[in-house]
Formats: C-alpha cells, sequence, structure tokens
C-alpha cells in the first residue's frame, strides 16, 4: 500500500490521542478514587451502585431506628425493673405487717411508707425518653399517672358468724390526707338497733357510740355509710378515703420499623403493664388497699394485698422478660445489619471504587506506552528523503 | 524529416514535458496538508514517430494531460461511513450532556436525596412530634423536589439548545449545496475543453464530504461530469446546476418537522426519512430519546405524588387546619371531579370523607360525606356548606377554581379522616407535595409553612389523635420498597432504570461511533493511499524530473555543438 504523508500523520496524531485519552481515563480514576465518572462508563455496573447505595443508605436508616427502640426499650425495662424492685420492697413489708407482731402505730407507720411507694411508682411511671411519656402510648404529651380526685372506697368487712350485716359506702372526702376509718359494732341488732363505734387512727382510739342507720356520718371529713341488714356486736369494718392513681395515656402500642417488612414494639401501655384502669394487675389499686388495711390496723387486709401483690410481681417480671427479648431481638438486628452493611461497602467497593494497585499498574503501562510511541512518532516524523539528497 | 533542428524540437519538448512534471510535483508538495485535495501526476507519452528513410523515427516526448489520483468508489463508501460516525459522534455528544444530569456516580445526586427523603419520615416515625424532624423532613423534601425539578427544566433546556442548533445546521446543509450545484457549472465551464478540471472536483468532493458529516447523502456522476446529490430516502438535493433548500418548522406536538423546499414550491415533509449525520442525532436525541426520559422521570414524580399524597391524606399532623387550600384547580367547577383536568381524577372512586371540627384542641362536630367521581366541584361545595353536622362551623368555597375548606371561628380547627374515595389527594387537600409532574413537583406550601401539618399520624375511630402517634409516617416510609407505578418497581428502581437506559443508549451511541469511526479511518487511509500526497516520492519525482530536465538540457547543447561543428566546417 501507498503511505502518503496524511496517513502517518493522521496515524501519529490518533494513536496519541487514543493513548493519552486512556492515560487520562485512568488518572481521573485513581485521582477521583471512583472507577465510573459517568453513568455511560458502565450502564449495568453503575445502576447495581445505585442500587447497593439505596440499600445501604436504608441499612443506616434501619440501624438508626434500632437506636432508638434500644433507647426506648432499655428506658421501659428500667422504668419497668424499677416498678418491680418497688413491688418487691413492699411485700416484704406486707408480709411483716400480716402477722400480729406490729401494732396499730407500727402499722399507720407502713401505710405512710405504702404511700411513698405510691407515689414513687407514679413517678417512675411518668418516665420521659426525649421528652416524651414512654407509658402513654401515643400521648406522649401527657403524663401516663396522675392523682385523681379523693374518693371513698368500697368498705372491708369483718363479720361474725351469723351477721347479715351489709353497708355501702357513700359521702364525698372533703379531708386532705387520706383516712381510714374503722367501724365496730358495739351492741349487736338490727340497723337502727345496733349501736356502732369509728376510730381514724386504727383502733388506737375510739368515738362514742352511735346508732346505726341510712347515712350515717363516719368523722367528720364527709364519708357517709348506709347501714342495712342484722348486725352482730364484734362486726368490723373500715372505709379507706384516698387520691386513686389515674391513667391518661391511650391504648397504643409504639411501633419502629426495623426492617423494609418488619416492625418492632417499643413501648408498653401504662394502664395494663402498671395500672391506674383497674384489673388484677393494677399496682396502684393493689397497693391502696394494702395501705387501707395498714391504717386499719387489718394483718388480714394485709395478708390480702400480699397477694395480689405477688401477682402484680410475676406480671411486671413477664413483662420484663419480654422487654428483655426485645432488647435481645434491636441488638442481634443490630448486628446482623452490621454484617450486612459491612458486605454492602465491600460490594460497593470493589464495583464502584478504583482499585489502587490495578489503576498504578495500568498508569505505569499506558505511561510507558505513551512513551514509547512518542519515541517512535518522532523517528518516523523525522524520517525524509530530503535528509539524503 | 531528421536533423538537428529535429533534436532541438524534441529537446525542447522533453524540456517541457519535464517542466510541467516538476511543475505538478510542486504542486503536490505545496498542498500536501491541504484537505482533500488529490495528488496529481503528469501523464507523459511519447510522441508520435515521424516518418524517415529507416523507418519511423522517435520524436520524443508530449504532455498527454495531468490526472489527479482518485478513487471514486472508496470515497464513496467513505462519504457514506463517515455520515453515520458523525451521527453516532453527534449522538453521543449530545446524550453525554444528557448523562450528565443523571450522574449517579456522583454524590448528592438523586438516588441520595430518595434515601434521605424516606430516611426522614424513619426519623419522623421514630420521633412523631420532634420538630427537628419535622424540619429535616421539609429540608429533604425541598432538595428531592429541587433535584427533580433541576433534571426536568434542564431536560427541556437541552431540547430548546439542540432546536437552536438545527437552524444554523440546515442553513449549512442549503450552502454546502448551492456550492455543488455552483461547482457542477465551474466544472461544466472547464473541462468544455476536454480537459479534467481536477482542483475544481478536489473542491467539489470536499463539499460533498462536508455534505456527508451533516446528513445522509447519496451522489452519482452523470455522464457530463456533473454529480447529483439526493438525500438517503431520494429526495433531490442538489440536480446539475440547480439545488434545492431545506427548512424546519415546529410541530404543534413541540417535534420539529424538516421540510424540502423543491422545484416550483413544491414543500415537503422529510423528517421522518432522514439519516446519518449530525442533523438524524439531532433530531433522535431532541424528539425522541429526551422525550422518552421526560416522560420517564415525569411518570415517577406522577407516581411519587400519589403514592405520598395518598397516604398523607389518611393521616394527621400536631396541627389542624384552620383553613385548607386544595392544590390542584378544577377547570370547570361544573364538571364531575373525574373528568374536570384535575391530574388524579381518575383516582377518584365511589366513597366517603369524614371532615370533622375541633374547638380549641376538643373534638366538637364531625360528617361523613359521600364523594362519586361524578360529583362537581360546585356540588361538593354546597354539601359541605349544607350538611347538617358541619353547618355553620365550616364554609366551603371556591379559590380559583380549587376547593377551600375554612372554620367560622377562630377557636376551630378542622380535619379530614378516612378519605375512602380519593378526593383528597385528587384536590390536593392535607397532601405532601403538590405538582403533577418532575418540573412542578414542590412540598405543599402548607406543609411547608407550618410542619405541624406533617401527618405522622392518624385519627383514631373515635376521632382521637396524639402527638406520638406514627402509624402514618411508618405507612410513608415504608413506600421506599413499596412497588409503585404499573411496572411494580420501587421509586428508586425505577429511576435506576432510567438511569441505566440512558447510560446504555449513551455508551452505545459512543460504542457505534467507536465502530465507524475505525471503518472511516480505514477507508480514510485507503484514500490516501490513492490520493494522499507522500512527499518522499515527490522529492523522488524531483530528481526524475530534474534530472531529465537536465539531460534534455544538455541535448540542445549537444545540438548546439552540432551547429557549431557544422558551421565551422564554411570558414
Amino acid at each position: 500500500m501507498r503511505v502518503s504523508m496524511p496517513t502517518i500523520f493522521h496515524n501519529i496524531q490518533s494513536n496519541l490521542q487514543k493513548l493519552a485519552e486512556d492515560l487520562q481515563a485512568v488518572n481521573i480514576g485513581i485521582a477521583s478514587g471512583r472507577k465510573y465518572q459517568s453513568i455511560s462508563d458502565s450502564p449495568l455496573d453503575v445502576g447495581e451502585i445505585m442500587g447497593l447505595e439505596t440499600e445501604a443508605s436504608q441499612m443506616t436508616q434501619f440501624q438508626r431506628n434500632l437506636d432508638t427502640g434500644r433507647n426506648w426499650l432499655a428506658s421501659t425495662e428500667v422504668t419497668i425493673q424499677k416498678i418491680n424492685d418497688i413491688v418487691q420492697e413492699t411485700m416484704a413489708l406486707a408480709n411483716q405487717m400480716a402477722t400480729g407482731t406490729y401494732n396499730a402505730a407500727q402499722r399507720a407507720a407502713a401505710a405512710q411508707q405504702v404511700q411513698g411507694y405510691i407515689e414513687e411508682i407514679m413517678q417512675l411511671g411518668n418516665t420521659r425518653v426525649q421528652d416524651q411519656y414512654i407509658l402513654s402510648g401515643y400521648k406522649t404529651d401527657t403524663p401516663p399517672f396522675v392523682m385523681g380526685d379523693w374518693q371513698i372506697r368500697e368498705p372491708v368487712m369483718y363479720l361474725q358468724p351469723g351477721s347479715t350485716g351489709q353497708v355501702i359506702a357513700g359521702g364525698s372526702y372533703t379531708g386532705t390526707a387520706s383516712r381510714t376509718y374503722l367501724v365496730e359494732i358495739s351492741s349487736g341488732g338490727a340497723t337502727g338497733v345496733a349501736t356502732f363505734r369509728v376510730s381514724d387512727d386504727g383502733g388506737r382510739t375510739w368515738s362514742e357510740a352511735a346508732v346505726t342507720g341510712i347515712g350515717v356520718a363516719l368523722g367528720t371529713e364527709g364519708v357517709l355509710a348506709d347501714f342495712s341488714g342484722n348486725w352482730r356486736a364484734g362486726d368490723r369494718f373500715y372505709i379507706s378515703a384516698s387520691q386513686p392513681i389515674l391513667y391518661q395515656g391511650d391504648k397504643h402500642i409504639r411501633e419502629i420499623s426495623i426492617g423494609p417488612q418488619s416492625r418492632l414494639a417499643v413501648t408498653q401501655v401504662g394502664s395494663e403493664a402498671v395500672g391506674g384502669a383497674g384489673g388484677p394487675f393494677d399496682v396502684f389499686q393493689v397497693l391502696a388497699r394494702l395501705k387501707g388495711s395498714l391504717e386499719a390496723n387489718d394483718p388480714q387486709g394485709a395478708g390480702a394485698a400480699l397477694e395480689e401483690l405477688r401477682t402484680c410481681h410475676s406480671h411486671l417480671t413477664g413483662i420484663l422478660a419480654s422487654l428483655g427479648a426485645a432488647l435481645n431481638r434491636v441488638n442481634i438486628k443490630s448486628d446482623v445489619l452490621e454484617t450486612l452493611k459491612g458486605e454492602l461497602t465491600d460490594k460497593l467497593s470493589i464495583r464502584g471504587d478504583t482499585d489502587p494497585v490495578e489503576a498504578v499498574n495500568a498508569l505505569k503501562t499506558k505511561e510507558t506506552a505513551y512513551q514509547a510511541a512518542l519515541l517512535a512518532s518522532a523517528k518516523v516524523m523525522n524520517l525524509s528523503l530530503l535528509d539524503y539528497l | 524529416m531528421s536533423g538537428i533542428n529535429h533534436i532541438l524540437d524534441m529537446a525542447a519538448r522533453a524540456l517541457l514535458s519535464e517542466q510541467a512534471g516538476l511543475e505538478v510535483t510542486g504542486h503536490n508538495v505545496a498542498n500536501v496538508n491541504t484537505p482533500g485535495y488529490s495528488r496529481q501526476r503528469v501523464n507523459l507519452e511519447t510522441a508520435s514517430p515521424l516518418p524517415s528513410p529507416w523507418g519511423p523515427l522517435g520524436d520524443g516526448v508530449k504532455v498527454q494531460g495531468i490526472q489527479r489520483a482518485f478513487d471514486p468508489f472508496i470515497t464513496a463508501r467513505l462519504d457514506e461511513k463517515t455520515a453515520a460516525f458523525m451521527e453516532y459522534q453527534a449522538r453521543k455528544a449530545f446524550l453525554d450532556q444528557v448523562a450528565a444530569l443523571f450522574n449517579e456516580t456522583n454524590e448528592a445526586a438523586l438516588t441520595d436525596r430518595l434515601s434521605a427523603f424516606w430516611a426522614s419520615w424513619h426519623d419522623l416515625a421514630n420521633n412523631p412530634a420532634g420538630s427537628a424532624e419535622r424540619q429535616t423532613l421539609q429540608q429533604n423534601a425541598l432538595s428531592l423536589c429541587e433535584t427533580l425539578n433541576f433534571q426536568a427544566d434542564r431536560l427541556a433546556l437541552e431540547r430548546s439548545s439542540l432546536e437552536q442548533q438545527v437552524g444554523p445546521l440546515l442553513h449549512e446543509i442549503n450552502a454546502h449545496a448551492a456550492r455543488i450545484a455552483q461547482l457542477n457549472g465551474e466544472i461544466q465551464a472547464a473541462e468544455a475543453g476536454g480537459q479534467l478540471a481536477n482542483d475544481l472536483r478536489d473542491q467539489r468532493q470536499m463539499e460533498l464530504s462536508r455534505l456527508a458529516d451533516l446528513t445522509g447523502i447519496r451522489y452519482y456522476t452523470s455522464g457530463d461530469g456533473l454529480i447529483n446529490v439526493n438525500l438517503v430516502n431520494g429526495t433531490s438535493l442538489v440536480q446539475g446546476v440547480r439545488s434545492w433548500t431545506l427548512d424546519f418548522s415546529e410541530g404543534a406536538d413541540d417535534s420539529l418537522a424538516i421540510f424540502w423546499n423543491g422545484p416550483n414550491g413544491l414543500r415537503e415533509n422529510i423528517t421522518a426519512s432522514l439519516s446519518g449525520g449530525k442533523l438524524a442525532a439531532l433530531l433522535a436525541v431532541r424528539d425522541s430519546l429526551i422525550p422518552s426520559y421526560q416522560q420517564n422521570l415525569d411518570q415517577i414524580a406522577r407516581e411519587l405524588i400519589a403514592a405520598v399524597n395518598s397516604l398523607h391524606t389518611q393521616g394527621v399532623g400536631l396541627d389542624l387546619f384552620a383553613s385548607a387550600t386544595g392544590t390542584y384547580a378544577v377547570i370547570d367547577p361544573d364538571l364531575p371531579l373525574g373528568s374536570s383536568g384535575l391530574t388524579f381524577g381518575d383516582r377518584i372512586v365511589d366513597g366517603s370523607l369524614e371532615i370533622l371540627v375541633e374547638r380549641n384542641g376538643f373534638l366538637l362536630a364531625s360528617s361523613t360525606i359521600a364523594v362519586t367521581p361524578d360529583l362537581t366541584l360546585n356540588e361538593v361545595v354546597n354539601v359541605i356548606n349544607n350538611d347538617p353536622n358541619l353547618g355553620g362551623l365550616v364554609t366551603a368555597s371556591l379559590d380559583g377554581n380549587r376547593l377551600k375548606i375554612s372554620t367560622n371561628q377562630a377557636s376551630d380547627t378542622l380535619g379530614f379522616v378516612r378519605d375512602s374515595s380519593g378526593i383528597l389527594l385528587a384536590l390536593g387537600l392535607n397532601t405532601f407535595f403538590a405538582g403533577d409532574k418532575a418540573y412542578t413537583l414542590a412540598v405543599n406550601p402548607w406543609v411547608l409553612e407550618n410542619p405541624g401539618l406533617i401527618a405522622a399520624g392518624r385519627f383514631d375511630a373515635t376521632g382521637a389523635r396524639a402527638p406520638g402517634d406514627n402509624r402514618n409516617a411508618l405507612a410513608l416510609a415504608a413506600l421506599e420498597n413499596a412497588p409503585a407505578g404499573p411496572d411494580g418497581l420501587t421509586f428508586a428502581q425505577a429511576y435506576r432504570r432510567l438511569v441505566t437506559d440512558i447510560g446504555l443508549e449513551t455508551e452505545r451511541a459512543g460504542q457505534e461511533a467507536l465502530f465507524y469511526q475505525k471503518l472511516v479511518d480505514q477507508l480514510t487511509q485507503m484514500r490516501d493511499a490513492v490520493s494522499g500526497v507522500s512527499l518522499d516520492e515527490e522529492l523522488a519525482n524531483l530528481i526524475r524530473f530534474q534530472r531529465a530536465y537536465q539531460a534534455a538540457a544538455r541535448l540542445i547543447s549537444v545540438a548546439d555543438e552540432l551547429y557549431q561543428t557544422l558551421l565551422a566546417l564554411k570558414r
């Protein structure tokens, strides 16, 4: 083939240009640390990198969610644990007080202690995480437990055999401290005939005897009793006035997202876990009953409360176990995510990052090729018949 | 008749011939770098011999003509491949600019923005009452909108910048066609004497090659040395010494139409049959590829708006509305909602919507309104205003053909509950996004003004709501992995597919360009092998002609000596 000047110079130029382009590409790859600079460099790889990046950012987000969940679960666990500890202390106290070796004054002091426990549990129940109450369900801006208005509780009856006496508590309490009225029938007979006496200090001092009837005032602070039936001397009952603890939250359980398809409950409903809405596991009501029995100097009532406290204790222990399991799940999930993220990072790095060894090698190769091309071109360009004429 | 004079004659002709050779060599050397130049050579032939007593006697040399080294077949193939090469090269260049808009190899591209947007919903679910979380969500939603707006805007700009190139391109095509017609005329005139007009032919070939860069052409030589040029579809561009022109206009569907202006005012739309060259690439990218990307991007944006909004309308934020105005307007409030030009009007189904009024934060009244796609906006207004439960508490009205609902008392707020009809989505009430395509995608101004309106929670069956409720935020966060749109892809996957499509199209254009470049290079080498000037060759020729010239000159001096010898005899 005839080799003409345009052929020689076009070849030199295009080859050098091609090598310079390659050199530039390798150089940018090293400088930026990224294998691809544009989506057209390798559309499929870039698409895969996009997918991996989306996945990686989701993993990061799920990790964040798990951290939030761990925070909530751990706070709930600590709170319930502390409440359970108090319940346990109260059980020890009730156990002591259920024996006959304590007197009315000691029981009155114990009643004060129980009131302290009630308030402490209420405060614990009102724990907040990031300014949100953890036991209120979705009503995170509302404290779950508040003191309600004064309430006169149902009477606790201890009747002599053969007695048909009944009493209904009524009225509205006007006092400012909790109080239990212990009533004892001093002489038996039908309602209207039988007489009774009242003590508001657990039977240490008694009032004058009065006739039973409907709407009889016990003490001076608005507590009324409707007597009915036939009474026997020695029948006893007591009526307590106290401030109940009420639940203000709702029954929703807060969930967080810990995976594309999975959610984790991170809160407990205060009324179900601790109380404030009645039922066998309402710690506040059990404690109020215990307190009433202690104020009435009633070891039998304290014994009954002890049984109820045991039920509460095992309920709380059950909740603690489930919280522990949930925390465990969080930790396992977190470990799994960590591993997955590591793998994703590896994959991303393999797909998208410049391999320095390979790149430097390529740079060296291209550099050598470029130099060789320059040398050869310089030689070819300098060849001319003109030099020999 | 032989004789000394004959020797002199012969030597003189040889001198002239070798001189012509030197001149042509000089012409070649001078044009070694001239684009499109075809090397020329002198055709020498022996002159007709003279009769002589001892047979025909050689009469030396004569110049038969000057010929250019040119292979029309290689050149025609080269022009054809050049048209294809230029098409793909231009396509690659245009697509590179589009690909740069979707450069997901960079950080902070749309994929990241989308991830950040969903992550914000997760964060909000983790702390639904948090104002920092709400503001972060606003910011991330805004930057997602801005990225999509930017891409849509730049795609439109790219189209209009391509459109601006069409005029000059067609002008150039017309100019080349006119020049070819003119050269046809000049060549015809110059070659009337029977000699080839080599340099004019080179010029014409050059014009043809340049024309082939711009659009695909076919050309053929007619017997009289004229070249006729057709477009690939057969439409004549140059016919002898006449040329026809192309121009364009913008069609109703925003695409460009290329017209051929033929003889006698004949005008024909030839857009569909154009192929090859920069023009074809420009039209393909402007009117086929970019619109399909735009459509794709708009589709993603529309699905995003629909999915996020239809969940958002089911939820409730920390605050209710004192007044709410829809973001979508109907074209006529007396037309049924389903066919009144609402972007999401087709999503309205038979169902109901509950409107609820709170006074000082406590539930005051609520009413359920039945909705069908046949309701007109005016009817909706009437239904709300005449509702027995809501009457006097709220007022519905039209605000620029959009629905506006306000409470009548400052202490009252209103909320929307359990919309099973999709009317909230269609009218843009209690929505998160506004807009209907990538370019118009925006965060609902109500939400932007009051982040408390971001609906992280939901109303309970009793109409109660609580700040710690994260049900709606969880549902919205889960959209990230939910299939959206007809293909069952998630948003990230749908976008990824678009990006991969663009990447593949660009890559393909680049590969095709590379392939044709190789062909063009090869054909160029073949053409240069025939037509290119080799300096070494010319130098050799230089010596060759110089030596022959010297020899011819010596012949003259020998003849001169012969004369002198002859004349000396007389003395």
